[in-house]
């Protein structure tokens, strides 16, 4: 990485590639790796197929494997893994200390090709990046493995661009945008947390479309996509939140698909009053902020679209913690200009929290609205500011189905930003 | 610099195995006959590192920043676990305000895995400085650090003498707490407690200060159950220190000035009061976890021995049972005879398995990371209360063996960590606990209680028996839980 970072928010690409395996009911994930790597890189990744990390299987590599080689453990946990953990998808990850010894991985890999399994070799190894990097890379790899095309469905689409554990309110997130596009008769392979996780996966050759919901990410997925099955990729910049971006989502999936016009306008002018029957039952008790926002980019812009144009609040700064590269920083920065609302707020990329706390000082006894992680909690109260949970990572609770998103999550959002006190 | 306390690891300890199973008896006259070898599992499952718990022991410290020299994984433990359990403890002991721990990694990348990480480090460690002017910086190894070969002892002394030529006494204590280390991932916590030795207190010799006690204790000690050892020490007469979890720079220089060391199990800290012991005539005793009224006595009673409060001990302990037997007969009215199996940390395995033993439940098997010849009377005790048959299956976890077994012995109570067990529909709960009393008399209703709630309602498992299932396929079930441990003669 640029530079050193303190208390990290992402990890390190065996971790973006634990948290796509992991996230997918019944993949499973094999470490090629020394001990401690299941433990922390799995940290704030869902594995509850396996029961956590303790049901991971890993190599569990000691000096004499440094040094001497590990592929014949290697060998040993992928047999193991085939016999005992009871899967429909495997995949080799690795870490440090096995991707910097020279282990050949893929060759021993190789070896179990006539398994009934696919298994997919990923080097990973924890240094090779972060968070992101495993999730493209593992991403790509698994949609390789796995997806097929029998018959093009002009109903289907793929959607993704959002690495599992960095999206506080993923699944109920995935379940709002599986219910938007069901209303208008498309089906939504989401591939993470429902348990049909590898069918969708199989099954997505078949999409009419994907929907890609990251400024940056999984560009790899989109050319692999088109080149093999001819899938265009529709990019969004960020995830639809609230009923206006909602209403642009529905049409512009609509469009694509080739959707009755008449039945899209219905859904959406029900959505719309959806929310506003919410917002009206406020009485009017609108509360306008200045708002901080820190948060990965695809859901960031998606909560200041919805916060500025939608519930009228004023922007002041939102800062990025997405390791977002140069070339995609300025098109993420004209977002915010467009914000509807002529003071523009100041645009930050920045994940480090010393860093952050030092950006935010400059608003002390102007931000009334604090959006962030944990992390940020304390230095919201420190600049006697009302704070709301938005995103990774949410220590302070379990959120199970909520969403952020679309209409429902709107909702649930603006109950967050009402302070009583 | 000539460090006192040498790098040791635990695997060299008599008798050491963190691969093994049979019945305690086997395993404990193999042990007598110092012919206990190591056996080996050829499929494993995910296991902690000694890098996690050196970190555990140090971040808490007050006025000091932890970098981290590695590729970011090695922060997930410390970034989304060990600063928000410190807010916990601060919490309950009404210390919100007090400042968070930091902790820094040198996000190691291909670049400097290729051309080094030195360079990387020093960057870190002058953000660390220009942050917070600590005290101590702490500098944790990591595989990818040790094996490319990065000096962090060299990279130490530099930093001390850059920044006390700009007038700056900081400490920098490097910790070579690499993942693959060690086989017994206890090793972390000596590394960390001579790293204390080595680089902080280092020459000092203060004088002796009379009824200074230090209680070493690990970083998963709930403020509560803090408390209740206190309580039990003030009733005595005495009072502790507890170390080294949120100790300032004082309370480190003052260890070697204690009339006596005691620890809270027969793991922490072990190696260390045997030091303090050779280098300061330190008087300890180092005994068992003070779970459930047993192992609390012996705790106790080790103490009062050390300092001479033998009848003090002796009348606190009649109060403190007669105070809790009403509660304890009455719950043993509903668990006495109950079949219960347990996984446990090594120290508290021993003390939850005497636990049991208060409410009349018998021990089936026992899961736990290692064995060492220090645990034969241990092991002896148990056996008094048991029987020698229960299953010792010396794993750390590796949760496809535990499932196996527990399908095939079905016992009434599972006493651990339970994910899944739950999904087996077996009343379960955890002995650990962050927040509330394990440890002492208080302990002793308070688990009393947790199990008599488990059973008395065991919807939560029962019902998630019918949709959740483990991950692992029907046929191993069918098979001996123990086919992937090749024991020592086959290999």
């Amino acid at each position: 990485m640029e530079k050193c970072i303190e208390r990290p928010r992402n990890l390190c690409s065996l971790h973006g590639a634990l948290d796509v395996i992991g996230n997918i009911y019944r993949a499973i994930p094999i470490l090629h790796a020394s001990p401690g790597c299941s433990m922390q890189a799995s940290s704030r990744t869902n594995l509850y197929y396996l029961g956590g990390y303790h049901g991971l299987p890993s190599s569990n590599a000691y000096e004499k494997e440094v040094v001497f080689g590990g592929t014949q453990r290697l060998r040993e946990t992928i047999k193991g893994s085939l016999e005992i953990m009871d899967g429909d998808y495997y995949a080799v990850l690795t870490g440090c200390s096995m991707g910097i010894n020279g282990d050949d991985v893929d060759s021993v890999v190789k070896e179990f090709e006539a398994s009934p399994y696919p298994i997919a070799s990923i080097d990973t190894a924890g240094f090779r990046g972060d968070t992101y990097t495993g999730y493209n890379m593992a991403l790509l790899a698994t949609v390789k493995k796995l997806a097929k095309k029998t018959k093009t469905d002009p109903r289907l689409v793929n959607i993704y661009g959002q690495p599992p554990s960095s999206d506080i309110t993923l699944r109920g997130d995935l379940e709002e945008i599986t219910r938007l596009l069901a209303r208008i008769g498309v089906k939504a392979n989401t591939f993470f947390i429902r348990r049909d996780g590898i069918e969708q996966l199989k099954n997505s050759g078949n999409a009419a479309l994907n929907i890609n919901l990251s400024p940056w990410l999984a560009k790899n997925v989109d050319t692999y996509y088109k080149e093999t099955f001819g899938i265009e990729p529709l990019r969004f910049n960020d995830w639809p939140v609230g009923p206006k971006d909602t209403a642009t989502f529905l049409r512009t999936v609509a469009e694509r698909l080739d959707l009755d016009s008449d039945l899209v306008e219905k859904v959406i002018q029900e959505e719309e009053l959806y929310v506003y029957e919410y917002l009206d039952s406020l009485f009017g008790n609108f509360e306008r902020h200045r708002f901080i926002l820190v948060g990965e980019s695809a859901k960031a812009l998606g909560l200041a679209r919805f916060l500025v144009n939608v519930h009228g609040h004023i922007p002041l700064a939102i800062i990025f913690t997405d390791s977002v590269p140069k070339q995609y920083q300025d098109s993420i920065r004209e977002e915010v200009l467009k914000l509807e609302c002529p003071r523009k707020a100041d645009v930050h990329f920045e994940n480090d929290v010393w860093e952050i706390e030092q950006l935010a000082q400059k608003y002390d006894g102007r931000v009334t609205l604090f959006m962030g992680s944990s992390y940020e909690k304390k230095l919201a109260q420190k600049l006697g500011s009302h704070f709301a949970i938005t995103s990774n990572p949410c220590l302070d609770k379990e959120i199970l189905n909520r969403s952020h998103i679309g209409t429902h999550g709107c909702i649930s959002l603006v109950e967050d930003l009402y302070n009583h006190f | 610099m000539n460090k006192q306390i040498p790098d040791t690891i635990r695997d060299k300890h008599p008798g050491f195995a963190d691969v093994q199973v049979g019945s305690s008896g086997e395993l404990r006259e193999k042990a007598q006959a110092h012919c206990l070898k190591n056996a080996h599992r050829t499929f494993e499952q995910g296991i902690q590192c000694v890098q996690v718990n050196s970190m555990n022991a140090l971040v808490s410290l007050q006025d000091t920043v932890m970098v981290i020299h590695s590729p970011l994984g090695c922060s997930g433990c410390a970034s989304f676990g060990a600063i928000d359990r410190l807010n916990v403890y601060k919490h309950h002991r009404g210390r919100d305000n007090a400042p968070d721990s930091h902790v820094i990694s040198t996000a190691l990348g291909e670049k400097e895995v290729i051309l080094g990480g030195e360079k990387r480090l020093h960057e870190t460690i002058d953000q660390a400085v220009k942050r917070y002017n600590p005290k101590i910086i702490f500098i944790l190894a990591s595989c990818a650090s040790s094996i490319i070969g990065d000096d962090i002892d060299a990279v130490a002394e530099q930093k001390e003498k850059e920044y006390k030529a700009k007038g700056k006494d900081i400490i920098f204590a490097p910790v070579h707490c690499e993942g693959f280390k060690s086989r017994n991932h206890a090793t972390g916590y000596d590394l960390a407690l001579a790293t204390l030795q080595n680089y902080v207190i280092r020459d000092a010799h203060p004088p002796k200060q009379k009824g200074l006690i230090n209680l070493f204790a690990t970083h998963s000690l709930s403020w509560a159950d803090q408390q209740e050892m206190k309580r039990m020490l003030n009733a005595i007469g005495l009072d502790a220190n507890i170390l080294p979890y949120n100790a300032t720079y004082e309370d480190i220089m003052k260890i070697p000035a204690a009339e006596y060391n005691i620890s809270v199990c027969q793991i922490f800290a072990d190696e260390y009061i045997k030091f303090l012991s050779e280098k300061y005539g330190t008087p300890y005793a180092v005994t068992n976890m003070p779970i459930g009224t047993r192992s609390t006595n012996r705790w106790l009673r080790a103490i009062a021995a050390l300092a001479g409060k033998e009848e003090e001990a002796e009348a606190f302990i009649k109060a403190e049972s007669d105070a809790v037997r009403e509660e304890v007969a009455r719950i043993k009215r509903k668990t006495d005879g109950l079949r219960a199996c347990l996984t446990a940390g090594t120290g508290r395995g021993f003390a939850a398995a005497t636990l049991i033993g208060d409410y009349g439940m018998k021990l089936l098997c026992m899961h736990t990371p290692y064995y060492d010849e220090a645990y034969i009377d241990d092991f002896k005790r148990l056996e008094e209360l048991h029987g020698t048959d229960f299953i010792v299956n010396i794993a750390d976890m590796q949760p496809y063996e535990q499932v196996n077994l527990l399908k095939k012995y079905k016992p009434d109570v599972f006493i651990g960590m339970s994910n899944w067990v739950s999904r087996l529909g077996i009343p379960s709960f955890h002995i650990l606990d962050s927040k509330r009393p394990t440890f002492g008399y208080r302990g002793v209703l308070y688990l009393g209680r947790k199990i008599e709630d488990a059973l008395d309602n065991n919807n939560f498992n029962k019902n998630l028996s019918n949709y959740s299932k483990n991950a692992y396929r029907e046929e191993w079930y069918k098979k001996d839980a123990f086919s992937y441990l090749q024991l020592p003669e086959e290999n």
